[in-house]
């Protein structure tokens, strides 16, 4: 089938591209029957950027919402879970009364929203748009949610080592056995591979502002448990 | 030593040359070998430390999983006997952990916590390199039988044997990827620890011993258990 080849090649594209958030945004326009793509950090664990914007449309619609603080990209990001908008025109008024009303004018017809996440911590989007009215199917939601957990790994990665985080630094042998024994909790916990486990409790660890250790600790303690429902993972203390 | 355990230290390396003979489990060689330390010569207990390719070294396989244990081996290796066999080669002997300098402070508090008095750290040798240490922990002060020690050097050398494969010995790439590939066990090792101990809500120790019950029974490798319940190929 024609659309589950691109959408295969559109996730070698992401795998292939961990440090060029451009490419995602082509991945994106070559699977789904969409205009312009956007992918953006927002809220205070990265704060609130754009990270690549097809054209400028896009771009425009990411600054409105980070300006405004309302939008799909915040819902998406808040909820951790896909907005649609096929009719913005329709819709959109009564749930974000002054976004709404300055895309509609700019002729956007509809909006989809995806989050951008980690185990529990939520830090962006990616939005995406058409100026004709158009709907995705429950396959092209799925795809392009799976097509966003990839970018959100990246992203995070990224972000944490531009930040200059080493996870190894200063960390003892013994630390590291922990981390490890506590990335076999959490992946059983949340069914993730061993890999995204740890990049869980890093980024865990980043956004409450502890180390690695601690929140490891917390892991094998029982006090921090993941848990997940779908393709949201929630932390429970 | 006495009769019986010079019997039974020739059957241990019996297995332990039969062991080596096929395709087989570094962490699980290495696991008879503390094993047998504790059980054979005057040891309370016992573990393995493997340098990693900045030569940090890091515990392999110990006598006990308890956390106290692995600890105390690491802080050994930070600033203890441990390391500095390690550096020098050279075995340490250590007869009365309560009265060494204060550069091993932590390490002497975490090993007297522990009821340990009286250590040996044994250097894993390969010609002039060394590739880690075989320590020996015991509950009273004093020096260890002559015996004792060199039964455990030779226990050391089937381990650096067993790690190094003796026809791959001339490569030193070869040998840090062995190294690498028996450390990187360990890792998943504790990976799977933690899977098991989530599974069948039981504390990390005793995660390990279901593990290596689970491996026996089935007559199959540690580390490969570990792979697969760390892959979810495999339940316990």
């Amino acid at each position: 089938m024609a659309v589950s080849a691109s959408f295969g090649s559109a996730i070698e594209t992401i795998e292939r591209a961990p440090d060029q958030p451009e490419r995602y945004c082509e991945a994106f326009l070559s699977v789904f029957p969409i205009t312009g793509a956007a992918v953006s950090t927002i809220g205070e664990v990265l704060g609130s950027e754009t990270l690549a914007a097809s054209d400028a449309q896009s771009a425009r619609i990411d600054e409105l919402q980070f300006d405004l603080g309302e939008g799909p990209c915040w819902d998406a990001m808040r909820s951790a879970l896909p907005v649609l908008a096929p009719a913005i025109r329709t819709t959109g008024p009564k749930k974000w009364p002054t976004f709404a009303q300055s895309v509609i004018r700019e002729g956007v017809s509809s909006l989809f929203a995806f989050p951008l996440t980690v185990g529990p911590v939520r830090f962006g989007a990616i939005d995406l748009y058409s100026a004709a009215p158009v709907r995705l199917s429950d396959t092209q939601t799925k795809q392009a949610g799976a097509m966003a957990e990839m970018v959100s790994r990246h992203v995070l990665r990224r972000a944490l080592t531009s930040i200059g985080e080493d996870p190894e630094a200063g960390i003892s042998a013994y630390s590291r056995r922990l981390i490890h024994q506590a990335s076999g909790v959490v992946l059983a916990q949340i069914d993730v591979s061993a890999d995204d486990a740890r990049l869980v409790i890093q980024g865990q660890a980043f956004a409450v502002g502890k180390s690695m250790m601690d929140v490891a600790q917390e892991i094998l303690d029982g006090r921090l448990r993941f848990t997940r429902d779908g393709s949201r993972i929630e932390v429970a203390e | 030593m006495n009769d019986v355990t010079q019997r039974e230290l020739l059957q241990t390396f019996s297995r332990l040359a039969d062991t080596l003979v096929d395709d087989y489990d570094v962490v699980d060689l290495l696991q008879v070998l503390v094993d047998s330390c504790r059980d054979l010569l005057d040891t309370t207990a016992a573990g393995i430390l493997l340098a990693d390719s900045q030569g940090r070294l890091e515990l392999v396989v110990s006598t006990s999983e308890a956390s106290r244990l692995v600890e105390m081996m690491q802080l050994s290796a930070e600033a203890g006997p441990c390391i500095e066999s390690f550096r020098s080669g050279r075995r340490v002997s250590v007869p009365d952990i309560e009265h060494t300098h204060d550069e091993w402070l932590q390490f002497r508090g975490a090993a007297l916590a522990q009821g340990f008095r009286s250590m040996d750290a044994l250097p894993l040798r390969l010609r002039d390199a060394t590739i880690g240490t075989l320590n020996l922990l015991r509950a009273a002060p004093g020096d260890a039988p002559e015996d004792d020690i060199m039964a455990a050097q030779a226990f050391a050398d089937v381990a650096t044997i067993g790690i190094l494969h003796e026809r791959s010995i001339r490569e030193s790439e070869v040998l840090s990827q062995q190294l690498q590939a028996a450390l990187n066990s360990r890792i998943v090792i504790e990976q799977a620890k933690g899977v098991v101990s989530h599974t069948r809500g039981v504390p990390i120790d005793e995660a390990f011993t279901l593990m290596r019950d689970y491996a026996r029974s089935h007559n199959l490798g540690l580390s490969s258990v570990a792979a697969r319940l760390v892959d979810r190929s495999l339940r316990l």
